[in-house]
């Protein structure tokens, strides 16, 4: 029986055409086929071989109608082409449900990968903030002009007997002494991305928007530090052809101080409209101010570090050249589903 | 602060070959941007945004001082040319006129410089002047106050000139102002004072200036003019920022004081600008110098040790080129031996060279950060908590995305209307206190009303948004606002199973489980408010309450222009990102076959499906799972599933308990099981 079985699959196996395949059915199956006589000798089996032997036929039949069935469907497949066998591939698919994420989500996303690649932590801290924190304790003090560069919502009855009034945090450097405090000593690795607001709206301006800032203290970190960690982030977000500069800039909570340019993305640094003599600027950088360390109850004779902050929009309305930052808030889905 | 430099100006100053882009460039590299040059005829005109921190780089001789230390730098043979300064001011041999001066408080005016001047003839000025003034983008007026406009541009001191015969009494006091005075400035503007403010009266006490902003009209020099008073001055520059401030006016002089004017450069503007009213007026100087300057600043020192230097920049720079960056730069050095020195801070530099950092910022930019080298910092090991957050949000952003969810961002900031709309008391909010606009004034406690907004807004489509952000909470006066992050979806176009379905798949997915889904009771609440009663949950796991759903009163929906139902869910995902865990728990795949079985019941009113399903479940541990299959009028079909990991289930055990789950049913629930047909 099992001899049967095994040469009844290897020939159909071996057919080359349905018409072979046809054949072997009637040679097993077929009214007066090989199976088909041992199946109607069960009847004058004795009881017990009846049970035992009539299995194992009604099996081997069994099998034996499966292999020809597959293989069947095999020839079909190589032959193909049959008329029968046309199906219009080209019909549209239809698609899981999708939505959007925003393109700051993206954005964030994407700056806090890089920045993780080499060693940065992710945090993030209060948006509403006591003045201390956002001006005084970064070596800001009261009526200083340099505040004017960040116009300040003040957040009414909120007051601290130490550290001042409340203010929607301008810039996400007062998670510099946040940071410093919550570690009480270095080496500080971090990187804080949260919401900022400031009084102006225009097509660069929107009177909330997103920074992210990163501190780096310990012993013995120095300038070829931040440059070397904002090339590397530059080339990871723009590209490797990308040219970074740093220069002269002034910060009272960085000392010295930077503004970091990338080569522009339009020109490519030939110079243009849209730049300033083949140059965009990024934002902000500097070694932490000695004060700052001090004031984060940090010992500035014993550590250095550095500190960037720049607009999470303007890098990436810069990579997605988008001109207007107040559609990245208005919430048009028109818009939003673009990404 | 941006200034205008025409490159004609400032090669009056600085002989150089450097061409228009080279200075465009280095200056940028180590001074200070230019943001645009622009060609002007056969000029150049250089745009360049001063930073704060160096009011010496406010004009065309600051510009030139600066260019004459960096282009020698990159290769570029460059000289300054200096300021031509006698040491005696020229006066006249006579008496002259008077002028009596009383400044009550010395620290309003660190420095305060006047001469009169007799035969003035006003005209207009020489074609030069004019052009300069106007390429520099100010206007040429007449020969008498361009005067003051081109010194201030060149040497960064900004001076007044006043009509010496309409100085009643040829007297002057210098003090604040008090109990709401007010002037009518050049402009014609009347401007009222607030306490403080620098002014200037007059022997009859009449107010004559609004000092270092600007001047007052009464005063005024005009074409009838014969006798001007030329008045150089600087100012506490607190005082100025502030009255800028409280008038919400701010002028070119303004903008210089309150900077910081260097006290040492008052003479020689003042010598500059006789020579120029000689020349340009026709001027004869008709007084003595006035030079009010009780107290000169100190000279400044700051010790410096050379191994700061190198630990900052992270190279190694020799001491004599430090010493050599410093001296051009008008320092003053002293070796003490060993690896310090003292340098002594020229006096234009007083107001911003004050630590050692501030110099070790003059070597490296005048060094070059461009020439510095590239590195990575050292990768310390930092001990850090493990914080998931980001991950969760991660997470359930990325499947709502997957779920056909679109994710907004909007303003933390509402509008009255708004928190009106949806019943939320304004008075209940942190405000803000000098807020843009109206629509920006509250901080928002929820961000349903947002999206309620943008549902409005887009209300041509079938919606399906979340939002993920801080709401604030006001705590008490002296303490933060709770900044609570929240996840709130707002789904048009839905049923209620599907909206619950999403928030059942987030929580799985977080991997929270023994989550509780039951009514929300609560009327006056918030929540209470906006959601239809009979259709709202709160989902609670052990006790929290991690959110609320339900569908929005149709009137609250009306009121934003959508018609069709809304459901709203709002997540407080502090504290799922808490309840959160990505733990999963292997279980043997079951080896016996289940036994599968649908059984209808007919329920009575008002019966929760949830608690037959509960029912079901809890009568027996060989039940793996109910489910509700059909629904119809009164009755509810659940397929059941039991299923022994131990053994093969028979069809006596099965018929055990399902007696059991339809006697349970109708004794806790009323409910009876459909006899088969």
């Amino acid at each position: 029986m099992q001899n049967l079985k095994n040469q009844a699959i290897s020939s159909i196996l071996e057919t080359k055409n349905e018409q072979e395949l046809e054949e072997l059915r009637i040679e097993y199956l077929g009214r007066r086929g090989q199976v088909t006589k041992l199946i109607k000798k069960i009847p004058s089996l004795s009881p017990e071989q009846r049970k035992d032997k009539g299995n194992l036929i009604n099996e081997t039949k069994k099998i034996i109608e499966e292999a020809i069935i597959s293989q069947k469907k095999n020839l079909q497949h190589q032959n193909g082409g049959g008329k029968e066998n046309w199906f219009d591939i080209t019909i549209p698919g239809e698609k899981p449900a999708k939505g959007h994420l925003h393109l700051i989500t993206n954005a964030i996303e994407e700056i806090s990968d890089i920045f993780k690649r080499i060693g940065f932590h992710s945090i993030s801290y209060p948006e509403v903030e006591w003045d201390w924190y956002a001006f005084e304790g970064l070596n800001m003090p009261e009526n200083h002009p340099a505040r004017d560069e960040w116009e300040t919502f003040f957040v009414e009855n909120l007051k601290h007997p130490k550290y001042g009034q409340a203010v929607l945090t301008p810039h996400t450097s007062s998670g510099q002494l946040r940071e410093m405090q919550r570690l009480g000593k270095p080496p500080i690795r971090m990187l804080d991305i949260a919401k900022c607001y400031r009084r102006q709206i225009d097509t660069s301006h929107a009177p909330m928007f997103y920074q992210f800032e990163g501190l780096v203290i310990d012993q013995g970190v120095n300038i070829t530090h931040l440059k070397g960690t904002l090339d590397f982030f530059v080339k990871q977000y723009f590209g490797p052809q990308r040219k970074v500069r740093i220069r002269p800039f002034h910060f009272q909570f960085t000392e010295p101080s930077f503004e970091v340019d990338i080569s522009c993305i339009v020109c490519g640094g030939r110079g243009c409209k849209v730049c300033k003599q083949g140059w965009m600027e990024l934002g902000g950088a500097g070694m932490v101010h000695p004060t700052v360390l001090k004031n984060g109850g940090l010992d500035p004779k014993k550590y250095t570090g550095f500190a960037f902050g720049w607009g999470v929009e303007r890098v990436l309305m810069m990579k997605y050249k988008i001109d207007d930052i107040r559609l990245l808030f208005s919430s048009d889905l028109r818009f939003l589903k673009q990404f | 602060m941006n200034i205008l430099i025409l490159d004609s100006w400032l090669k009056e100053y600085l002989q150089t070959k450097a061409t228009p882009k080279q200075i465009g460039e280095y200056l940028s590299l180590c001074s200070q941007s230019v943001e645009k040059i622009t060609k002007i005829k056969n000029d150049w005109l250089y745009e360049i945004e001063i930073t704060t921190n160096r009011p010496d780089c406010l004009s065309v001789y600051g510009i030139a001082r600066e260019l004459a230390v960096i282009l020698p730098r990159f290769a570029i043979p460059t000289k300054l040319k200096p300021l031509a300064i006698s040491q005696q001011i020229k006066t006249t041999d006579k008496k002259g006129l008077p002028l009596e001066v009383k400044i009550k408080n010395p620290s309003l005016c660190p420095r305060f410089t006047a001469i009169i001047f007799d035969k003035v003839v006003i005209k207009p000025s020489p074609k030069v002047v004019q052009e300069r003034l106007e390429k520099s983008g100010i206007r040429a007026i007449n020969n008498v106050v361009d005067i003051s406009n081109y010194l201030m541009l060149e040497l960064g001191q900004p001076m007044h000139t006043f009509d010496y015969d309409k100085i009643k009494k040829a007297k002057m006091i210098l003090r604040e102002s008090a109990g709401g005075e007010k002037i009518t400035t050049l402009d014609d503007q009347i401007r009222p004072l607030s306490d403080g403010t620098i002014i200037i009266e007059d022997g009859e006490g009449r107010i004559i200036d609004l000092c270092g902003i600007m001047g007052g009209k009464n005063s005024e020099v005009d074409e009838k003019t014969k006798r001007v008073l030329l008045f150089i001055q600087t100012y506490d520059p607190v005082r100025i920022r502030q009255a800028c401030q409280k008038l919400a006016f701010r002028t070119d002089a303004a903008s210089r004081f309150e900077k910081g004017v260097d006290p040492e450069g008052v003479l020689i503007a003042m010598e500059k600008a006789i020579e120029m009213f000689e020349k340009n007026a026709e001027a004869e100087v008709a007084s003595q110098l006035i030079d009010i300057y009780s107290n000169p600043p100190q000279e400044k020192r700051v010790k410096l040790d050379i191994n700061l230097v190198n630990k900052i920049m992270g190279v190694e720079i020799k001491q004599k080129e430090i010493i050599n960056i410093l001296e051009s730069l008008g320092f003053v050095i002293k070796t003490d031996g060993g690896s310090s020195v003292t340098v002594t801070v020229p006096h234009w530099r007083q107001g911003d060279i004050d630590i050692p950092e501030d110099l070790i910022e003059e070597i490296a930019r005048i060094y070059g950060y461009h020439r510095l080298p590239v590195k990575l910092p050292p990768l310390a090991i930092i001990p850090q908590n493990k914080t998931d957050l980001s991950k969760w949000k991660t997470k359930t952003k990325t499947a709502l995305k997957f779920w056909g969810f679109t994710e907004t961002v909007n303003y933390s900031m509402l509008s009255e209307s708004l928190l009106n709309d949806v019943e939320i008391k304004p008075e209940d909010c942190l405000r803000i206190a000098n807020p843009l606009s109206d629509e920006w004034v509250f901080l928002r406690p929820s961000l349903i009303p947002s999206l309620l907004q943008v549902a409005g807004l887009n209300k041509k489509e079938k919606i399906k948004i979340f939002e993920l952000a801080n709401v604030y909470l006001f705590q008490s006066e002296n303490q933060l606002p709770e900044e609570s992050l929240m996840l709130t979806g707002l789904i048009t176009g839905e049923s209620f199973a599907k909206v619950k379905g999403v928030i059942e798949a987030i929580l799985e997915e977080l991997g929270i489980k023994e989550v509780e889904i039951k009514p929300y009771q609560l009327q006056k609440t918030f929540y209470g408010k906006i959601f239809h009663p009979s259709c709202r949950a709160e989902i609670t796991p052990k006790n929290n309450t991690l959110g609320i759903f339900g569908q929005i009163k149709r009137n609250l929906a009306l009121k934003f222009g959508l018609e069709e139902k809304v459901f709203v869910f709002d997540l407080d995902f502090t504290q799922i990102s808490k309840e959160a865990n990505e733990i999963k728990k292997y279980k043997a795949i079951p080896k016996y076959p289940p036994i599968i079985e649908d059984l209808s019941f007919v329920i009575s009113e008002k019966t929760y499906v949830g608690e037959i399903i509960k029912a079901i479940k809890t009568t027996s541990q060989i039940i793996q799972s109910v489910e509700l299959i059909d629904s119809f009028e009164n009755s509810r079909t659940f397929r059941i599933t039991y299923q022994n990991a131990k053994k093969t289930l028979t069809d006596k055990e099965a018929e055990k308990i399902r007696e059991k789950i339809i006697n349970n049913l109708n004794n806790k629930l009323q409910a009876k099981l459909k006899q088969k047909d």
